[in-house]
């Protein structure tokens, strides 16, 4: 059950993304079946919910690493094309983030945050490694710009990462469980960085574990359980006055005590 | 019996632009076989199906025949089709190329298989071209990765050029085999080319050795 909005502070903005009845399947398998979510200019919307529910899967299939079997993903104003090069484009002003990292281990942290520029957008060397240096520099890592990615913790590789998909000036970034493959300790530094994203207006889905960022930094979350959304809201609905059976549950098997 | 080491010695020359001829065959090969054997490779991957399946007839047919067949093959057969008489050293080069490019391909294959997925999603992601993306991210990592395969195919390669002889291309083996009909002198020939393959393959081999260090991705 989809509740009503209760409040939507930036539910008047233009919208980025929506996500209307999607659906995937992988073989017999449905992991989308039919989601429908709107992402407005400047929100942070935080997907949540048990393991295999779908929420990563949504994620893939906003910027076409996966196709969608049913319903439709509109991308500021359009629909996601099939072709490969119109999804490409479309691609470039999407920015995602990986639980794995995904940094190229063969290049230095400036190398993988100026590939993009310098591949995809044809920036020369300088104003690619120019551009790369400020973003290494916005999430603190202006020291690091030489080193492999082997040589850096993983709270900074992620970070790396981040930059990395900075360095596209994209719309929107993807984050999908950016913090779930880092130790403890270093999961502070790279929730901060999204926090002061946040802060600066970047529209932001993150699919995430974290309840205190979904609580502090969301804007609106959606519970996702076998592939749908089983309720969505604002953070203080969600989490201090959860209208579904289903919602209560994984928080309390979170131990989320509000 | 008695032995008459001043037989090298003396058919220096010869033995020495033979040997010129075995390092530009290989060289040569490889030039050949490393380009191709990505391309093939590629394709294998990513190609529409039937012509995938032309790049994998291929890899397996030269795969597992004996390169002294496919060098007996070209001799005989390249003729006939390029309606020109190639030089025995064309044709030789022609038979290895074929045969390692094969191999390098099943290298490159395994090498490219071996880049995790989540390689391809980050560059893809990025918004660049599937070509872009194995150009850019996966075929460099895939190369290093291999190298240390790519280097023992060289080596073997190095010493497998002596079976083109059989087609009369004048490199080490063919003119040592010379040399040795027509002084007599086997054992002193024979030890001779044994300690050129080796003086020259061994550095080789090291060298290839230092390249895997020097260019190791850390994961």
């Amino acid at each position: 059950m989809n509740t009503a909005p209760a409040s939507r502070a930036k539910s008047a903005r233009p919208r980025i993304i929506r996500y209307q009845s999607v659906i995937k399947r992988y073989g017999a398998f449905q992991a989308l079946s039919g989601v429908d979510l709107d992402v407005h200019a400047g929100e942070v919307v935080c997907l949540i919910g048990p393991s295999g529910s779908g929420k990563s899967t949504l994620l893939r299939c906003t910027n076409g690493l996966e196709t969608i079997d049913g319903g439709g993903i509109e991308f500021e104003g359009a629909q996601l094309p099939r072709d490969e090069r119109a999804l490409r484009a479309m691609r470039q002003r999407m920015g995602m983030v990986f639980q794995s990292f995904e940094l190229f281990p063969h290049l230095t942290a400036l190398e993988n945050v100026a590939e993009g520029p310098r591949t995809v957008l044809g920036n020369s060397r300088a104003e690619a490694d120019e551009r790369a240096a400020a973003m290494l520099a916005k999430v603190g890592l202006a020291d690091k710009a030489s080193n492999h990615p082997a040589a850096l913790s993983g709270g900074q590789q992620q970070r790396v990462a981040i930059a990395r998909a900075l360095a596209m000036e994209p719309d929107v970034m993807l984050f999908d469980e950016p913090t779930s493959a880092l130790d403890p300790e270093t999961i502070g530094e790279v929730l901060n960085v999204m926090k002061a994203l946040a802060e600066e207006g970047m529209t932001m889905v993150v699919v995430t574990h974290e309840m205190t960022f979904a609580r502090r930094v969301g804007d609106w979350v959606a519970v996702f359980d076998v592939g749908r959304i089983v309720e969505q809201g604002p953070p203080q609905q969600i989490f201090d006055a959860p209208t579904t059976e289903r919602t209560r549950d994984f928080l309390s098997h979170l131990g989320w005590s509000g | 019996m008695s032995f008459d080491w001043s037989v090298v010695w003396q058919h220096r020359d010869a033995l020495a632009a033979a040997t010129m001829t075995t390092i530009l065959l290989t060289i040569a090969t490889m030039a050949i076989a490393v380009p191709c054997g990505i391309v093939v490779a590629v394709v294998r991957l990513y190609a529409w199906k039937p012509v995938a399946a032309l790049a994998t007839a291929y890899v397996e047919l030269f795969r597992n025949l004996p390169l002294i067949l496919v060098v007996y093959w070209a001799f005989y057969v390249l003729p006939i089709l390029t309606d020109t008489g190639l030089s025995p050293l064309a044709t030789g080069l022609a038979a290895l190329a074929l045969n390692v490019t094969a191999y390098n391909a099943e290298t490159f294959r395994a090498g490219i298989n071996s880049i995790r997925r989540g390689q391809l999603d980050a560059a893809m992601a990025l918004g660049m071209s599937r070509v872009q993306a194995l150009r850019r991210v996966v075929l460099p990592q895939a190369l290093r990765r291999i190298l240390p395969v790519l280097a023992s195919t060289w080596v073997s390669l190095f010493k497998d050029t002596s079976l083109v002889s059989v087609i009369a291309v004048t490199e080490l083996a063919y003119v040592a085999m010379q040399i040795r009909a027509q002084t007599f002198r086997v054992l002193e020939m024979l030890t001779a080319m044994a300690v050129i393959y080796w003086l020259l393959g061994y550095p080789q081999a090291k060298l290839v050795d230092w390249m895997q260090r020097r260019f190791a991705v850390a994961e």
